[in-house]
């Protein structure tokens, strides 16, 4: 084995050494310990009576280290050269630790900075150690001071020469750890001296004067130093440059937020904003094609399975028609044959975003020329705009289309009725809460300067109030809003060919689509899908921001279509009486009108008249 | 000559089940184990641990598991905290790469028993290093007891 032979030829050696005869393989001075370093272990014969230096002389012909490399270890006790190995007690068989430190780290480790701050040669560094350490001398050279102060490790400050590729990550680390070098950065004049006299510093310098100035300027550059110890704050300002990342978080207006409350964050963000302003309202002007109620108003039909194209507004309509925005009422499916626009001088439009927020869905619905929306948005991340049922008169949620909103907000935004404020923005919260896409471009858009408090003010009480958060989720789901897509179109298919299969999925159609009035009516055979009947939600001008949820609102839009299963000539009698008093001849037109308004007698007269173009 | 710098040398040990290995294991394994040991060196104020991570220090309780279970008293070395970080990161590239982590031949009771005989020469308790010894005899016997 060779630990034999190795043994023989250490015995062999302490024999020569010791005067011991070299056959003796085993005597009683002759110990046997176990030698263990990094991870392995070898034996070694040694006499009783070694010193520990001669161990080390050995140790390190062994191991091909120089001896101040080993560090010997015996229970815990550093050994010493001037001891003998049974001094110390070590027995046969006992174990000594050997630690064999690397070469560079006997050196002191202000001789690894030297790299980051000069290349002068090493015997500077020399000169100067025996200055005092960690003063700081203003004069000569800034090299030699900084040196100097650099001197302050404890270790014994052994002076090499020799490489310097010590200055890794973590030297400079331990470096900037060490209090006399924060010191030394603290000072002002130092560091402008110390970076001034970098050559590249000084070519840069030559380039650019702006970067002299700089330097010139103490609170700069102190601030660039705490800037550069502050993670926190670069990644701030990271944030700061990137401002599409806060449309991925569009419900965290925090978020952005809090960019504006660092200084000098404002002007970054303001710019930023400003571009997401002008984007927003390109696209969202296009995507409306201006106000498309007007033009729905105009080139509308009353029947339901027949549509008018459109006819684009000019804008001075536009105009006119702004006014009446607030109180302009627009029913509209989405289905090919089942449009049917009626305009009501009460409540506001009420646009339900569907949650399919890709603009493709857009273009599919182009076949129903009544589609407001025909251009796909510049923005992609618009949603379709469908405007949905609103079967109920009551049911004011206060939603206004993105449209007028959007108008309200570039015309200065200030309309006059207070309520229809609030109303505007609730509506608009609660459209945006619908999409998180829409979401994240309104915010933007809204947090204009001097919008920016009002609205900030109003966005979390809102959210909170409004709890939407499961149902977002659900709709934010790509796959949940195709479902939701698929299921309206086959209903509308449905419709088409089987209306009279329609009050069966009556319960499934809430909010999603205009019914055709059945004449049949079963309510109590409908199969309900949804616990409609016991969802008694307060109807009225209870916006959804405050009777609670959209959810409950949409789930009361489904308990009109059990009014609808009764049989609208029953319920709207009234009406239609009226309607025939006053000259309106044609029955089915009054229903229709009577059916799309609610009951609402003016309303339903407007929409006559419109539609027979007086 | 001055005196020598000693510096306390501490073992935590962590039950890692957290008692339910005292309640269990008679019903699972057969025999009555105490625990589940996990140990740490403590010296120089940092806590020192092999894992899966390889050979990692934090503040003396600051792991996930929190304060240790209990704490045994090794004894008290002159290993001056340089050295002690050389001896790691020599046994970081050599026995106790982050690789080489086994959780039943080479783990980190065994770190900690190396730790703990260069520091002071001492060992640390016998119940501890016994434990995957103990667990694997368990374990072939019911093997065993399967194949029949």
């Amino acid at each position: 084995m060779a630990e034999d032979e190795e043994g023989l030829t250490w015995t062999e050696l302490s024999g020569h050494s010791s005067g011991m005869p070299a056959d003796k393989n085993i005597s009683s001075s002759v110990t046997r310990v176990i030698v263990k370093t990094a991870g392995k272990q070898e034996d070694f014969m040694i006499a009783d009576d070694t010193s520990v230096r001669q161990f080390k002389e050995k140790l390190s012909t062994h191991f091909k280290c120089q001896m101040d490399q080993l560090v010997l270890v015996f229970m815990g006790r550093l050994l010493k050269d001037h001891d003998t190995l049974s001094q110390r007690g070590i027995l046969d068989g006992h174990t000594i630790h050997l630690v064999i430190k690397s070469k560079r780290s006997s050196r002191s480790l202000a001789h690894s900075s030297r790299n980051l701050s000069t290349k002068e040669p090493c015997h500077q560094v020399r000169n100067t150690e025996g200055n005092t350490n960690g003063v700081y001398q203003p004069a000569g050279v800034s090299h030699t001071p900084l040196e100097s102060a650099l001197l302050v490790e404890p270790d014994a400050p052994k002076v090499h020469s020799q490489d310097l590729e010590v200055s890794g990550p973590e030297y400079i680390a331990q470096m900037l750890q060490n209090p006399s070098i924060q010191q030394l950065l603290s000072n002002t004049d130092l560091v402008r001296q110390f970076i001034s006299e970098h050559p590249d510093m000084q070519q840069l310098m030559q380039q650019s004067p702006e970067v002299s100035y700089i330097l010139d300027n103490s609170d700069i550059l102190w601030q660039t130093l705490e800037l550069a110890r502050n993670l926190a704050m670069i990644q701030e300002i990271m944030q700061i440059q990137q401002p599409e990342q806060i449309l991925e978080h569009p419900l965290n207006p925090q978020s952005h937020l809090g960019l504006e409350t660092l200084p000098g964050g404002d002007n970054a963000l303001g710019q930023s904003y400003v571009d997401c302003n002008d984007q927003m309202l390109n696209s969202s002007q296009d995507l409306f094609g201006g106000n498309p109620f007007p033009a729905l108003l105009e080139g509308q039909v009353l029947q339901q399975l027949q549509s008018s194209p459109p006819s684009p507004p000019p804008p001075q309509e536009r105009q006119d028609q702004l006014p009446q925005l607030p109180t302009t009422r627009v029913i509209y499916t989405s289905s090919h044959g089942l449009s049917s626009i009626t305009s009501a001088s009460v409540t506001p439009n009420k646009v339900n975003h569907t949650p399919s927020t890709h603009t493709t869905t857009i273009s599919t619905k182009g076949p129903s020329p009544t589609c407001p929306i025909q251009q796909p948005a510049r923005v992609p991340a618009l949603p379709s705009i469908e405007l949905t049922q609103q079967p109920q008169t009551e049911d004011i949620d206060a939603t206004i289309s993105l449209d007028s909103s959007d108008q309200k907000l570039e015309d200065d935004l200030q309309p006059s009725d207070e309520q229809t404020k609030s109303q505007i923005t609730g509506s608009m919260m609660q459209l945006l809460l619908n999409n998180p896409y829409l979401a994240a471009q309104m915010m933007l858009f809204i947090s204009m300067p001097q919008l920016s408090e009002q609205y900030r003010q109003q966005l979390p009480t809102f959210l909170q109030q409004t709890q939407l958060s499961d149902m977002l989720i659900a709709l934010a789901n790509p796959k949940a809003s195709q479902a939701i897509l698929q299921i309206e179109q086959g209903l509308q298919l449905l419709a088409t060919e089987a209306p009279v299969l329609l009050p069966w999925v009556a319960p499934y159609l809430w909010g999603l689509g205009w019914l055709p009035a059945p004449s049949c009516s079963h309510p109590d055979t409908v199969p309900w899908a949804w616990d409609v009947p016991d969802i008694a939600e307060p109807k009225g001008p209870e916006c959804c921001h405050k009777s609670g949820t959209g959810l409950q609102s949409l789930q009361s839009l489904a308990g009109d279509p059990s009014h609808l299963l009764q049989a609208p000539e029953i319920r709207f009698s009234q009406q239609m009486e009226s309607l025939q008093a006053m000259g309106f001849g044609n029955h089915h037109a009054n229903l229709q009108a009577l059916i799309a308004t609610e009951g609402d007698t003016s309303a339903a007269i407007r929409k006559l008249k419109r539609s027979h173009g007086f | 000559m001055e005196p020598p710098n000693l510096y306390p040398v501490k073992l935590y040990v962590y039950d890692l089940s957290k008692g339910l290995a005292r309640r269990l294991s008679p019903i699972m394994l057969g025999k009555q184990l105490e625990g589940i040991w996990h140990t740490s060196i403590v010296v120089h104020k940092d806590e020192f641990y092999f894992g899966s991570g390889g050979i990692s220090s934090c503040p003396p309780g600051g792991t996930l598991l929190g304060p240790p279970d209990s704490v045994v008293d090794v004894g008290s070395t002159e290993v001056t905290e340089e050295l002690f970080q050389e001896y790691l990161s020599s046994l970081g590239e050599s026995l106790f790469r982050r690789e080489a982590y086994n959780i039943f031949e080479n783990n980190c009771n065994t770190f900690t028993n190396e730790v703990a005989q260069f520091l002071t020469g001492r060992k640390i308790p016998s119940y501890i290093t016994d434990l995957p010894s103990e667990i694997l005899s368990t374990k072939c016997k019911q093997s065993m007891k399967v194949q029949r």
